[in-house]
């Protein structure tokens, strides 16, 4: 053994500068904002202490007021809708698409990946281009299902409060489809041919292969992406900000784009800091969730 | 009987693909359209007379060069702080098994999730206490460095769990130090998978919006993201215009995507799921 400042060239010294560093980087910044998210939750913040870190105690008044706050349930079950309409959405169109992208032919892979541009595209070009397509009178999207009769009168996606929360629903799953589809596609190429075969041989049809074999075989890789899939759906923030705002009327908001109007438009930021924290605690259970759905792979 | 399955397969996978595509071509069409095109009934899905000098007077008048260029800036310092921070972080914590690796692998996952929405208000407070809302765009920096570098860590990790350890143990009996082994064989050996996964980040980081949103004030270092906000406006009826400003900010990405796709594609499949 060496000592002194040689082991952090040449030991175990390497190894704590290495992983230190970051994670204090880490725990400095998300770390000590969390914590101070929880202290703000409790404290009162007004514009003249916002400067200061000493404030007055609230106690439970922050909860107490967004618990009885009219706006509240309204919006935890639009938040609901959103996390539930845009999972199924993107899970089911994922998977169909995997599953016929699983068929292999030439060029699969290749027209597969690139349906993912909807996922690396700035959120904000994404909500732009669907406000488009989804406009009231001009609306391409009306267009289609006026010509195919399904709708008589134009919807107006983005401003008819029955429609605004789903103008973002339809957005959202055009987002993450395509995420869904790549991993389930990985998900689906680690399943072994032969079973499929064995399975063919004892008189099994193509629904019976699916709900005996694929199904169960998937069982990890669906936790998993349900469970990232809610995480990501619960970031969703800069389709709101670019299709509705979460209007009218609050009709279309969920709660991490309301925790964040509430801080930085009606400057309650003991009331935003108070929203967010329920949220992250909803967060983390659904994190908690998704590393135990990959712990066996994640320990490789 | 293969040939007419597979020709029937590409034309459905061509057809799916044009579908789930369209929102993009409908995106360069309609900046090309004149302003009465645009509003036509049925709408045009050919134009006729293209505008093509609807970009240049779309990147003058919204000042898409300064925009741009905040975006540039804060994506690319992002990514180099988040290269610098994150290579070793997943090079020590797949290197090891113990307690401690699983113990760092937990925190790293449990940071990643948390929203941005959620945490940018303490950020804010905390930011403006300590005067670091002076410098919006290296506070921003800092808040999308500490966000997006736990995906990071997880995807470099699953590329350093595929370098085999033999190599970096041979540099080490043939009397490399730990950092030259690590600088002249382990990193070389894992520059695919970094680069990849820093493109990616890097994209993430180029369209990022809640952090450039609350933290910049100043019109002036707003990031393009933020510049495309503000052009939308509640009632904004210019469609063509801002399809022109969303075509010039995404093509890039879209270059970037189309050359690098394939190995995009892996290196995010190995990250989030193995």
């Amino acid at each position: 053994m060496r000592n002194g400042l040689s082991t952090f060239w040449d030991g175990r010294g390497f190894d704590l500068l290495l992983v230190g560093i970051p994670l204090a980087f880490l725990i400095a910044i998300s770390g000590s904002a969390l914590v101070y998210n929880v202290v703000m939750s409790f404290q009162e913040v007004g514009m003249f202490t916002l400067g200061s870190f000493v404030r007055p105690f609230a106690g439970l008044k922050n909860y107490a007021e967004v618990l009885s706050d009219p706006q509240t349930w309204p919006i935890l079950g639009n938040t609901a809708i959103f996390v539930v309409g845009s999972l199924s959405g993107q899970f089911i169109v994922g998977f169909a698409l995997a599953l016929f992208f699983g068929l292999k032919f030439p060029g699969s892979t290749y027209l597969r990946g690139l349906f993912l541009v909807s996922w690396v595209m700035p959120g904000l070009v994404t909500g732009a281009l669907w406000s488009w397509l989804l406009a009231g009178d001009f609306g391409v999207v009306n267009f289609f299902l006026r010509s195919l009769g399904i709708i008589n009168e134009n919807i107006f996606w983005r401003s008819d409060p029955a429609f605004a929360l789903w103008s973002v629903v339809i957005a959202n799953i055009w987002f993450g489809t395509s995420f869904n589809m790549i991993l389930l596609s990985v998900g689906l190429a680690s399943i072994p041919e032969d079973l499929y075969e064995a399975a063919s041989l004892d008189g099994a049809n193509v629904f019976q292969r699916f709900f005996t074999i694929t199904l169960p075989m998937m069982r990890s890789t669906i936790g998993a992406l349900l469970s990232l899939g809610l995480i990501f759906t619960l970031q969703q923030f800069d389709l709101f900000a670019a299709l509705t705002d979460g209007g009218p009327n609050n009709a279309s908001n969920v709660a991490q784009y309301w925790a964040w109007q509430l801080s930085f438009r009606e400057y309650d930021f003991a009331r935003g800091a108070t929203v967010s924290v329920m949220m992250i605690i909803v967060v983390i259970a659904a994190a908690l969730f998704y590393v135990r759905s990959t712990r066996h792979e994640v320990r490789g | 009987m293969t040939r007419v399955r597979n020709v029937l397969l590409i034309a459905v996978a061509l057809i799916l693909a044009a579908i789930y595509l369209f929102p993009l071509y409908w995106m360069y069409v309609t900046a090309l359209k004149t302003s009465t095109a645009m509003f036509a009934s049925p709408p045009i899905f050919a134009p006729r007379n293209p505008q093509w000098g609807i970009f240049a007077s779309v990147w003058q008048e919204r000042h898409m060069a300064g925009y741009l260029w905040n975006s540039l800036v804060i994506a690319t310092s992002a990514v180099v702080l988040i290269a610098i921070l994150g290579v070793g972080c997943a090079y020590v914590l797949a290197r090891y098994r113990s307690v401690w690796v699983d113990a760092g692998l937990f925190l790293v996952l449990m940071l990643q999730v948390l929203p941005a929405s959620l945490m940018v208000t303490p950020i804010f407070v905390g930011f403006s206490q300590l005067g670091l809302l002076d410098y919006p765009r290296l506070a921003t920096v800092l808040a999308i460095t500490a966000k997006a570098m736990p995906f990071f860590v997880v995807l470099v990790r699953a590329t350093f769990m595929s370098v085999p350890m033999e190599l970096e143990e041979a540099a080490l009996v043939d009397g490399n130090s730990r950092v030259g082994a690590f600088f002249h064989i382990v990193l070389p050996l894992a520059r695919n998978g970094i680069l990849v996964s820093a493109t990616l980040i890097f994209m993430q980081a180029f369209g990022e919006f809640v952090y450039s949103k609350s933290l910049i004030q100043e019109v002036g270092l707003q990031p393009a993201s933020v510049g495309l906000n503000t052009f939308m406006g509640p009632n904004s009826v210019d469609w063509n215009r801002i399809m022109g400003y969303a075509s010039i900010y995404v093509t890039p990405i879209l270059g970037i995507f189309v050359l690098l796709q394939r190995k995009i594609v892996s290196g995010l499949t190995s990250g989030a799921l193995k």
